[in-house]
């Protein structure tokens, strides 16, 4: 049955994520019909989505480098062909890992994999790392950010051992700096950018925390939304309003359901289809 | 004097990342015709000082049998290769020459060392096994993974390029192994499969 997923949100499960139930919740949070999409399901199902989510996780494990073997999978050619088209396409964490080694992030030659999302270089400590950063939104062309002012600061949470975007190829971020395509960086909650550890919490080059094609619509970040889309997910205590909303909602079991500072990106893509409520 | 020390290090049980790389390589990547065995190993070379091979061979052997950072005895097996001077001393039970899965006549053995760029984990080599090596003193660790892959050809230069389409990233069809944005990459050994030992 061709396209029957036609105006939907497809949310991608390779094998080994793990995030895509709260994935999907966060996108109908937004009013957007979401459903799961199994890796190898007849890929002409998925003509004329709304849109595509790769989701967090491990997909085959991780094996051989983060996101690679799903990058050589056959869907990921219908992926390519809609993302060409225009459709929007988020990759979340795992998901990011997987836009990069496919070459549609940055997409400066599509397909061509000019980035990587190399193992974390912290102080003091090596592999995983998960916490809370803040992320300053740029200016950009990106859809999925389009419900953020430029240089809103929010808090959204990352969990990750290889998320350091990097380039042996330093125009590459040239071209990505004067297209617009750094979308998300990581800095303080005052907003300020520090290259250093823990401000930068993986030694990304120039703090990118998310990357967009030229065109906009496909979009790789590797903090997660979903896991910041309501309010009781934000924890107690953190710094910046957020945190302050969060703590005075304690008291307040409906305030708890409330949106979180990571729907945004949801509700950007909602804008744009015209499905937010 | 000064020593050189090889360790490689393979799963003796199914190594799972080798099945994905191979079915990834041969059924999605279509080199089933050109690919015809694969292992893989973790490598480290130590730089060191040391009254000669045999001082160092012992002691570093003794170590890495000892640590499962390195060797777990249930579940890997070794091979370690010690050169000072004109002395070479190996150990373990692991036979380099003889790993070689699907070798036939037209099969080149090719070994590709993978490396990171920019890594923590050699410093943290040093620290953990330096100061357990008595009288030999560690001055260096480098770490990173080799892939052996046996592959169809009709000479060494046609069996180094397909390693290379086969391994390294560059677009989303070409390249698996390796992501020279933030790997390096070598090819340490392309030799026939057959009648050939020692390595280069």
């Amino acid at each position: 049955m061709a396209g029957r997923y036609k105006g939907v949100v497809a949310i991608i499960q390779f094998p080994g994520v793990n995030c895509e139930y709260e994935t999907a919740d966060a996108v109908r949070s937004v009013g957007l019909p979401a459903e799961l999409f199994r890796w190898n399901e007849d890929p002409d199902l998925l003509a004329g989505a709304a849109a595509i989510v790769l989701p967090g996780g491990f997909s085959y494990q991780d094996r051989i480098r983060a996101g690679v073997v799903a990058a050589k999978d056959r869907i990921m050619d219908t992926i390519s062909g809609l993302a060409r088209e225009g459709c929007p396409v988020l990759g979340i964490c795992n998901g990011a890992q997987v836009l990069v080694e496919s070459g549609f992030i940055p997409g400066l030659h599509w397909e061509r994999v000019d980035l990587a999302l190399a193992p974390n270089v912290m102080a003091d400590r090596d592999g995983y790392y998960c916490t809370w950063t803040w992320l300053r939104c740029e200016r950009s062309p990106c859809l999925w950010t389009g419900a953020f002012a430029e240089g809103e600061v929010v808090p959204v949470p990352i969990a990750h051992a290889e998320g350091r975007f990097t380039t042996d190829d330093e125009s590459v971020i040239e071209k990505m700096r004067a297209n617009g395509q750094i979308v998300l960086r990581y800095c303080t909650p005052a907003g300020e950018i520090d290259p250093a550890f823990p401000v930068n919490p993986n030694g990304s080059v120039e703090n990118i925390a998310g990357v967009c094609n030229p065109e906009g619509n496909v979009l790789a970040m590797m903090p997660h939304p979903e896991r910041a889309s309501w309010l009781r997910q934000v924890p107690e205590g953190l710094a910046g309003s957020w945190g302050r909303r969060r703590t005075s909602a304690a008291c307040d079991p409906g305030k708890m359901e409330d949106a979180g500072p990571g729907r945004r990106i949801f509700e950007s893509l909602g804008i744009r289809t015209g499905g937010v409520r | 004097m000064k020593a050189t020390a090889q360790l490689w290090v393979r799963l003796k049980v199914i190594d799972l990342v080798v099945q994905t790389a191979w079915i990834t390589l041969t059924e999605t990547m279509g080199f089933a015709d050109d690919l015809r065995g694969m292992l893989r190993y973790a490598w480290w070379r130590f730089d060191a000082d040391g009254t000669g091979a045999a001082a160092v061979s012992a002691a570093i052997d003794r170590e890495i049998r000892m640590d499962s950072a390195f060797t777990n005895q249930n579940k890997h097996r070794y091979h370690l290769a010690v050169e000072a001077g004109d002395e070479r001393i190996v150990t373990g039970d692991l036979d380099l020459d003889a790993d070689l899965p699907g070798a036939a006549e037209g099969i080149f053995a090719c070994d590709l060392l993978v490396t990171e760029k920019e890594s923590g984990a050699d410093a943290g080599y040093l620290e953990r096994l330096g100061p357990r090596l008595g009288d030999v003193r560690l001055s260096g660790v480098r770490s990173g993974e080799v892939w052996r892959l046996l592959v169809r050809a009709k000479d060494q230069a046609e069996a180094a390029a397909k390693v290379e389409e086969m391994a390294v990233t560059r677009t989303r069809r070409h390249g698996l192994l390796v992501n020279p944005h933030y790997q390096g990459f070598a090819l340490i050994r392309t030799a026939p499969s057959t009648g050939v030992t020692g390595e280069s």
